[in-house]
């Protein structure tokens, strides 16, 4: 199988100088701001001929680092703590150092998508929510959908990431800037006290988004929703890049919270192993990284009616219909009864329970029932992207259930 | 709305897929003047390199301490750090106490009583009255 040419392809998401451009082109470029994600060497051989290479008394003076919005990129060659996090998290050395700068720089410090992370953090969240998505639906393929989102969240939310990120050993800079180590993550923080989501989500994906009391099926959130079942603010329109250098000033873009900035950090990562050192990488990351990582997914049900929700299911799947039958009990008159029930369709016994109440054991063998048919999982998982591999056997459809009952 | 999920957080498992060494950075503190940091002084200069050399993922900072005795703190991914005083010793000495720092978890040092710490469920199950080996009265 041919191999594909990553590099070529992200030009868009890499900065200007990353673009294989002509000679004019570069020439263009080598007087905006001395920040990008390459090293200079490609580009210095070329110009070398022309002109005098660029030092940095030529090409610096326009500009001091107090000014510039985030580190410039050859700070990250001098950075004991950007070396030893790439070190840490055993990144490919086909990575950069100054890549890995460009994902500690959030856009709320630093507005230019030449510099920010905001486009590889776009690729890393695509990437994290395909593997993530892929390998629940075919481990466990009959999760009722709201629990594909709650497990999605769990795997990849933003609660998560930050929580990555500080078992990373990811340190925050107090105040983004142009002097600021560069293995530290930068963004503008919130104010002491204020409301991180204090205004409602306006301009989502949805539509009618402003008729509140209209209800949400979750069918639609998988239309209009994000992968976890959140409303989104639709994409805008990218901005043209402009070669404009974007100085300090008083206004600037809104700050953050330490969440979101850990997880656009995260995902920016994951982005930049897909750019950098590929496919394989990126998968073995999330693998090593997210999927390693311990979910109970049994404990992410929460039933309203479980016994109507089991009677549907079995109506549905065409059993007989599920009869509660006490197995044993012990102090029905006493102060702390006990009863075992078991829920049997037909002679099969489909799930059993304790309780101190006839009705509450009745209620704890159905959820024990439903979590069996919903936790149903095939013995060999075999996921999409597992075809992406060199010499991948022919692929064979997956079992991917209904889903939940609907009542 | 037939079934609810309830939004958790996945429980890191350090060294079961990735192994993150938890001992982020390590601060040499020494004095020029002193006699106490006189192993000190030659570790950093004939060893440390290596030592840096050998973990890249700790960040490593040297720094005088004048009219003190030498130390050595790690920093650790849990917010904790730890210090070492190194008066007196030999660099090869020193290099343990490193290493001791390096392999560390940060944590506060406790007894262990059970063989095995996990949070995965129990695969043989929690013994459960009501089901079999009743005992009659």
């Amino acid at each position: 199988m041919k191999r594909l040419q990553l590099q070529r392809w992200s030009s868009s998401a890499l900065s200007s100088r990353a673009r294989t451009g002509g000679r004019l082109q570069r020439h263009l470029y080598s007087g905006t701001r001395l920040q990008s994600t390459n090293s200079y060497s490609l580009q210095d051989q070329s110009l070398g001929q022309q002109l005098a290479p660029p030092s940095a008394t030529s090409d610096v003076p326009k500009f001091t680092k107090r000014q510039l919005p985030s580190p410039p990129a050859e700070a990250a060659r001098e950075s004991a703590k950007l070396a030893a996090l790439h070190a840490r998290l055993y990144l490919p050395s086909r990575l950069p150092l100054e890549t890995l700068a460009r994902c500690l720089v959030d856009a709320s410090a630093d507005p230019s998508a030449q510099f920010n992370n905001q486009s590889l953090a776009v690729l890393g969240n695509d990437l994290l929510s395909n593997y993530a998505s892929e390998h629940l639906i075919c481990t466990y393929p009959r999760l009722p959908l709201t629990v594909i989102f709650a497990a999605m969240y769990a795997y990849v939310g933003p609660k998560t990431l930050l929580a990555m990120s500080r078992e990373w050993g990811v340190e925050h800079a107090a105040a983004p800037g142009g002097e600021v180590d560069p293995g530290l993550l930068q963004y503008k923080r919130l104010d002491p006290g204020a409301k991180p989501d204090a205004e409602p989500l306006v301009g989502t994906t949805r539509p009618n988004e402003d008729q509140t009391t209209w209800r949400r099926s979750i069918t639609s959130s998988v239309v209009y929703d994000n992968e976890f079942g959140d409303p989104e603010r639709a994409a805008s329109p990218p901005a043209e890049l402009s070669d404009e250098p974007f100085l300090m000033n008083d206004k600037g873009p809104a700050p953050v919270t330490p969440e979101a900035a850990s997880a656009t950090f995260a995902r920016a990562v994951m982005g930049a192993i897909y750019l950098h050192a590929g496919r394989p990488a990126a998968k073995r990351f999330f693998e090593q990284h997210f999927l390693s990582r311990q979910l109970d997914i049994s404990k992410m049900f929460n039933f309203q009616q479980p016994a109507r929700d089991l009677t549907r299911l079995c109506a549905r799947e065409n059993y007989d219909e599920p009869v509660a039958k006490i197995i044993s009990e012990t102090g029905r008159r006493s102060r702390t009864p006990v009863f075992v029930v078991g829920i049997f369709s037909g002679v099969d016994k489909l799930g059993e329970g304790t309780g101190a109440s006839l009705s509450e054991a009745r209620a704890r063998a159905s959820v024990a029932a439903l979590k069996g048919w919903y936790l149903y999982s095939p013995l060999e998982v075999r996921v999409p992207s597992a075809m992406e591999e060199d010499g991948a056997a022919p692929w064979k459809p997956v079992y991917v259930d209904l889903g939940e009952v609907i009542v | 709305m037939p079934v609810q999920g309830i939004r958790t957080v996945t429980a890191a498992r350090n060294g079961v897929g990735a192994f993150i060494l938890q001992c982020k950075r390590l601060d040499f503190h020494y004095c020029d003047w002193a006699g106490s940091s006189r192993g000190m002084v030659s570790f950093l200069k004939n060893q440390l390199t290596a030592f840096a050399k050998e973990n890249p993922q700790i960040e490593i900072r040297v720094s005088p301490r004048p009219h003190k005795h030498p130390v050595i703190k790690g920093h650790f991914i849990n917010g904790r750090e730890k210090a070492v005083c190194v008066r007196n010793l030999e660099p090869e000495q020193i290099f343990q106490k490193a290493n001791l720092l390096k392999q560390n978890s940060g944590e506060k040092n406790k007894r262990t009583k059970k063989p095995v710490t996990s949070i995965n469920e129990s695969v043989r199950g929690i013994w459960s009255p009501y089901h079999g080996g009743l005992k009659g009265v």
